[in-house]
């Protein structure tokens, strides 16, 4: 082959390629469950399935992974999605932040007392995250695009939630106290700043361990560089590199806040689900305290089409979906039949999930990324305390044949 | 390429959790609602401000 021929071939660029049949399907769904939303509910939900798609996609493009994040971290000693997570919540706590605490009525925060149930129900979190292979949202996306084994995850999620639910009476019953919203001690800014500082001194450490281990700072992820094709192609058919994910999450999260009246939550949804699964086998969860309290009682006895949380976890499904066909990768995590140790990880870590979610009131999404946007102190010891069981699930992942 | 899953089984299970979600609205309080039949409290009417977490839980002080 002549020179000229050569470099014409690694001019070309490779075939874009969509799954029709995926990407079709995706639109076809988005369709026909947003015009029973809008027929049924209101406007606003149709807004809220708008924006849960849209954070579907970008959680899909931009490769958001929460668990990964933190594993790739202590194990491979790489900082990139770890910083990507701790620029999302000080762009978040810089948006949220004054917006709930502006006087406006009807905006609730995402915050939560702290104490055992917190501790505990994070702690278990964190192990099932490395179990289980993702987080709530990581779940969520992952099962959109067709990884069948983090459906058998979701499936345990759910039953682990719904178990949390009947124990989180006696959870609180346990030493704890009331929420600790920082801004009534430092105020509005002061709570933005204390909040940044954290945040800052974090990031330090994280660069420590990335450059005490390889000598460098890995940033070609953060920024548009090393891409493979032009803008539009990237952004309809991903790889996005993180802060196109931030800025879309962090607006995402923004609109749920001003749209619903409250921040972007992911794992009440699953424990609506499941009980509303018990309840058409004949099981009568209103005898269980949880289901009594006026929020979740309502949301059981309602339709899934009017809880914010369900409505935008279809969007979220469905966007990861879209997004998956338009970078022709459907399916692809689970082109290889599962191994039973892997599927026995999925199943515990789901448990482990479902139950930590409820207990610490929320997941990486409703408890950290919506806890700090809320400047709630809980969300703060929910991080170290999920951090530290992920530690725990980390070295556990061998024995199920989990890769690093 | 070969594709790595059937088209069938997507089909199906869509399907499936498209009819859940509509038996399950029916069967709603929602449903009876837009049906005509007023004064029935629906999710979308109401929210729990007073709670102290996202899920409803009430605040610990409050617990007996």
């Amino acid at each position: 082959m002549s020179e000229s021929a050569v470099l014409q071939a690694e001019l070309k660029q490779p075939a874009w390629v969509v799954d029709r049949f995926v990407v079709i399907t995706a639109f076809a769904g988005l369709a026909l469950l947003g015009g029973l939303i809008w027929l049924e509910t209101a406007p606003f939900m149709v807004a809220l399935f708008a924006i849960g798609t849209a954070l579907g996609m970008a959680l899909y493009h931009g490769a958001f992974g929460f668990t990964a994040g933190w594993r790739n971290l202590v194990v491979k000693k790489r900082g990139a999605g770890m910083r990507a997570q701790l620029m999302l919540f000080g762009l978040s706590s810089l948006i949220m932040v004054p917006m709930l605490y502006s006087g406006q009525a009807g905006l609730v925060g995402a915050v939560a007392p702290v104490g055992t149930s917190l501790v505990v129900g994070s702690f278990m979190f964190g192990m099932g995250m490395q179990l289980g292979g993702g987080c709530g949202s990581g779940t969520l996306f992952t099962v959109g695009a067709g990884n069948i084994r983090m459906v058998v995850t979701l499936v345990f999620f759910v039953a682990g939630a719904v178990l949390g639910s009947i124990h989180l009476p006696w959870w609180l019953d346990q030493p704890g106290f009331d929420p600790v919203p920082l801004v009534n001690t430092f105020g509005v800014s002061g709570a933005i700043v204390v909040q940044l500082l954290g945040l800052g001194l974090i990031a330090r450490w994280v660069n420590r361990v990335e450059h005490k281990a390889h000598g460098n700072i890995e940033r070609n992820e953060l920024l548009w560089k090393g891409q493979k094709h032009g803008v539009l192609r990237t952004l309809i058919s991903g790889r996005w590199p993180f802060t196109w994910a931030i800025l879309i999450l962090a607006a995402g999260n923004a609109l749920t806040l001003a749209i619903s009246g409250a921040p972007w939550s992911v794992t009440f949804a699953f424990n609506v689900w499941g009980a509303k699964a018990l309840e058409a086998v004949g099981v009568n969860m209103s005898q269980f305290e949880f289901w009594q309290w006026d929020y979740p009682a309502i949301a059981l006895k309602d339709s899934l089409l009017t809880n914010v949380p369900s409505v935008m976890n279809f969007g979220v499904l469905l966007g990861a979906m879209l997004a998956a066909g338009l970078a022709n990768r459907f399916n692809e995590a689970s082109r290889n039949r599962p191994q039973r140790r892997p599927l026995l990880a999925a199943v515990v870590g789901g448990l482990l999930l479902g139950y930590g979610a409820r207990l610490g009131f929320g997941c990486n999404i409703g408890a950290l990324f919506s806890g700090i946007s809320s400047a709630s102190l809980h969300a703060w010891i929910w991080f170290a305390s999920a951090f530290a069981g992920s530690m725990i699930g980390i070295r556990l992942r061998p024995w199920f044949r989990l890769p690093d | 390429m070969d594709k790595a899953y059937s088209r069938a089984r997507i089909l199906i299970i869509l399907g499936v959790i498209l009819a859940l979600i509509l038996v399950d609205h029916i069967n709603s309080p929602t449903f009876a609602f837009n049906s005509g039949q007023g004064n029935v409290p629906t999710a979308l009417t109401q929210r729990d401000e007073s709670a102290c977490a996202p899920c409803g839980a009430p605040c610990p002080s409050t617990r007996d």
